[in-house]
């Protein structure tokens, strides 16, 4: 379970060390980036607790949402739309309900080994 | 979870990725949030009126400093103008004790190598200089001050010296001051002249308009303390 956050935690020290620096104005489009690729994070985290896990889908899914999200939310703001709310929405729905999977499954899980270890005291009794 | 064992690659490059994106935003934003044109236009109202009133104080502040500088300045020349003036009185004092060479109108009285002259004679001479309002007297090359003493010294008393310092002949005295009125002190009836003629001693008066006295060395000051009233 500590391969997510030994991962997050190495690409935070990354990005804190290459400092990359970024317009402002291409603020707005890089959060919508930063929230697409925290849903499809989140998002293959749960389908390793559902077992339906591929790595092809992560990744693809990964780097088209980021871009797709940054690109979209780029041409709403020039036809005048605010895409950028619709995939704020989108994301962010879906980002809470992959957390609430989560952390049901984790809880699920604690449950089972707790479960089993009961089993085996009484077994050892 | 067993079935999925290449699960843990993919997802660990995906929140390495997801933490520099995460950074990088992060960074942006917080420069973002600080630039002027994402401050709200009461803030900046604000900004600007206190920036305003630290301009108007600092203005005031230039204001005092350059008047400061201005007093500081005068000070600086005032001063410079008290050095002046104090060099001015030291020179002043100088050429009054007779430390400085000098130079302006006056006359020379020679007296060549046959007169049988006294030093009694060159004092009364130098006497009577001084009493006609003489500035600077000189004998020979030896400025006469008040620390000169003229006396005599040799076998038949017939060499005169100047602070120990025996004068050659034609001597000559250097007088500056009124020309005509040291030549009349001189020649005043009954006078210095009039009585070394009497040892047929005849000096040849010159009037000068342009004649040099020399400087005389700083005498000894080791026991006198200038008496000064506090």
């Amino acid at each position: 379970m500590w391969v997510p956050f030994l991962g997050l935690l190495i690409g935070l020290l990354i990005g804190t060390v290459l400092n990359i620096p970024i317009p402002g104005v291409l603020a707005k489009y890089l959060s919508i980036a930063v929230l697409a690729a925290l849903d499809s994070a989140f998002g293959g985290i749960k389908s390793i607790f559902e077992e339906k896990f591929n790595a092809t889908i992560l990744l693809t899914g990964f780097f088209a949402n980021t871009l797709m999200a940054a690109l979209l939310a780029y041409l709403g703001d020039q036809l005048g739309v605010d895409l950028y709310l619709a995939a704020v929405i989108a994301f962010g729905v879906r980002l809470f309900q992959n957390l609430a999977i989560i952390r049901r499954e984790l809880l699920d899980k604690m449950v089972e080994k707790r479960q089993l270890k009961r089993r085996k005291g009484d077994n050892s009794e | 979870m067993n079935k999925l064992e290449n699960w843990k690659l993919p997802v660990f490059i995906t929140f390495i990725l997801l933490g520099v994106l995460i950074t990088v935003q992060f960074r942006t934003q917080q420069t973002y949030l600080r630039d002027l044109s994402q401050q709200s236009t009461d803030d900046l109202l604000q900004l600007m009126s206190r920036n305003n009133e630290e301009k108007t104080k600092l203005e005031q502040e230039l204001i005092v400093l350059n008047e400061k500088l201005r007093t500081v300045s005068s000070d600086v020349s005032t001063g410079e103008n008290l050095t002046k003036e104090l060099q001015q009185d030291i020179l002043e004092q100088k050429t009054a004790i007779g430390l400085i060479p000098v130079k302006g109108p006056g006359i020379t009285i020679t007296i060549d190598a046959n007169s049988p002259i006294m030093y009694l004679d060159i004092i009364d001479i130098i006497n009577e200089l001084w009493n006609a309002q003489a500035e600077a007297i000189a004998i020979n090359e030896h400025r006469v001050t008040s620390w000169t003493k003229i006396h005599w010294s040799g076998e038949n008393n017939m060499a005169i010296t100047v602070n120990g310092k025996k004068i050659t002949f034609p001597c000559v005295i250097t007088a500056i001051g009124d020309p005509n009125k040291l030549e009349e002190g001189l020649r005043l009836m009954g006078g210095v002249l009039d009585d070394l003629a009497i040892y047929n001693i005849y000096p040849v008066i010159e009037k000068e308009e342009n004649l040099e006295v020399p400087g005389a060395e700083i005498p000894n000051i080791r026991y006198m303390k200038p008496k000064v009233k506090s």
